[in-house]
């Protein structure tokens, strides 16, 4: 089967892409821990507040707190705890409480720079002083390092980052906003679907959007950016594909990988069937674009981040009436992804297998 | 680290960006199909791969990555998250004896 492989990347490639990958990886991975929280966030505005299923304001009470103060304290936490431990974790999260006071959106990004920046000052503080510490006197200076630092940080959270953070999530909301008035954002796909099979899409699904996704929800009640990277239709496109016109050697472990992709919402799974013939990232550009025209269209949004991107998670995610718009949209996805890795597949074929070796634009 | 014997892996580790979703898939697959061997098979993000991973697996488009983060490990590319040839060889290699060598992607 090796024959069917693309090439690897030229070297310098890879370092390139290692390294966005590493970045994207540490922004995503402050957030995906703490998915579970997300999900109860969303799961508790589908149901309480005033459009949704159950409406009940005694219970809606939680939403905003839970979205302002405790999602960003945990992505705080998460993000000094790769820092630097349970100690980093602790002033981060200390230091995220300063930036979220007084903010009227979720300070996700300020989080993301206040937790890992805080935990490092406090690493900084830890190398100085374990090495002068006299014996007994451990605990009273690790505590008071660190709630020094802790205080000092969330301080500067209120005075200084917070404020500058909230100018740049106010600027990259005002990007959006504005890509949606002009209806610019099925060009999104251009970017989105590419970065994707590079193992990109953690990063820019939790990275990026989600963020902007929740500041967005918890005003209107739901938010199309969390369909731009999470859409199943284009991969399960580009597998049915697949197992219509792929090479014969490959079909069997279709059916598997559609399920898997489809349901189980594990988008990897077709990332390799796109690297194998890079042309087919067409495929998934055409589709995640057609599918953001008809969530866009039909006015569809989640409330929360579906993730795994599974349409079971669509489906759970989806507010009141939105379903229709959220379906259309992963089946227009799915059918012009199919329709075109179709056409891809069969004049790769055409062509000769020859196609499938080379690496194309979906390196960049 | 360039390869192992596979009699003496006593850890395989299945990377992936998050550790959360495809690594725990092939993990789950890895240790039901290495059930009788003396080896623990665990996930994680690429970026925290444990120190002591005899056997590091991983997508090529990550491998750059694993490596960088786990110069003690030998480690495996693979391309496919399904039936993959380089995962199969790495599987015979730790029930059956014989050479795993750090391979795949850059």
């Amino acid at each position: 089967m090796a024959e069917l492989y693309a090439p690897a990347p030229a070297a310098g490639d890879a370092g390139f892409k290692a390294r966005v990958q590493r970045f994207g990886g540490h922004l995503a991975g402050m957030v995906m821990p703490n998915i579970a929280a997300f999900i109860a966030w969303g799961l508790i505005t589908a149901l309480f507040i005033p459009d949704g299923w159950l409406p009940n304001e005694q219970l809606a009470v939680l939403v905003d707190p839970t979205v302002h103060v405790l999602l960003p304290v945990l992505i705080g936490y998460t993000g000094g705890r790769m820092v630097h431990g349970q100690r980093g974790a602790v002033v981060g999260a200390v230091a995220t409480v300063g930036v979220v006071v007084g903010a009227d959106s979720p300070m996700f990004f300020g989080a993301m720079v206040a937790g890992p920046l805080t935990a490092y000052l406090l690493k900084l503080v830890d190398r100085a002083t374990t090495e002068r510490v006299r014996p007994g006197f451990e605990m009273l200076i690790d505590n008071f390092t660190a709630g020094i630092v802790g205080a000092l940080a969330a301080i500067a959270g209120v005075l200084a980052i917070g404020p500058v953070m909230r100018v740049f999530t106010d600027a990259a909301g005002a990007g959006v906003d504005a890509l949606i008035r002009h209806d610019l954002l099925p060009a999104a796909a251009l970017l989105i679907e590419p970065a994707k099979v590079l193992f990109l899409n953690n990063a820019i699904n939790h990275g990026v959007l989600g963020p902007l996704g929740v500041a967005e929800s918890a005003e209107t009640g739901r938010s199309i950016l969390f369909l731009l990277e999470t859409n199943p239709g284009p991969g399960l496109g580009i597998l049915l594909a697949y197992l219509c016109f792929g090479p014969r050697a490959l079909r069997p472990s279709v059916p598997a990988a559609t399920a898997i992709q489809f349901l189980g919402g594990i988008h990897e799974i077709y990332f390799p069937y796109v690297l194998m013939k890079p042309s087919l990232v067409g495929a998934a550009i055409a589709g995640g674009g057609a599918g953001i025209v008809t969530f866009m269209v039909t006015g569809a949004g989640l409330v929360a981040t579906p993730s795994p991107g599974s349409i079971f998670a669509y489906l759970a995610n989806s507010p009141r009436g939105a379903h229709p718009g959220v379906l259309a949209g992963v089946v227009v996805a799915t059918g012009v992804s199919f329709a075109v890795g179709s056409l891809l597949l069969g004049l790769g074929r055409r062509d000769g297998d020859e196609d499938a070796g080379r690496t194309g634009g979906a390196e960049r | 680290m360039t390869g192992i014997d596979g009699r003496n892996v006593r850890k395989v580790v299945v990377a992936c960006d998050a550790g959360m979703g495809s690594s725990v898939m092939l993990a789950g697959q890895l240790r039901r199909q290495l059930g009788s061997c003396p080896v623990v098979v665990e996930h994680h993000p690429v970026g925290a791969i444990p120190a002591d991973a005899d056997v590091v697996l991983c997508h090529t488009a990550l491998t750059a990555r694993a490596r960088s983060r786990a110069p003690g490990s030998v480690v495996v590319g693979f391309r496919l998250f399904l039936g993959d040839p380089a995962v199969a060889r790495v599987v015979t290699a730790v029930r059956t004896g014989g050479r795993v060598d750090d391979a795949g992607g850059s």
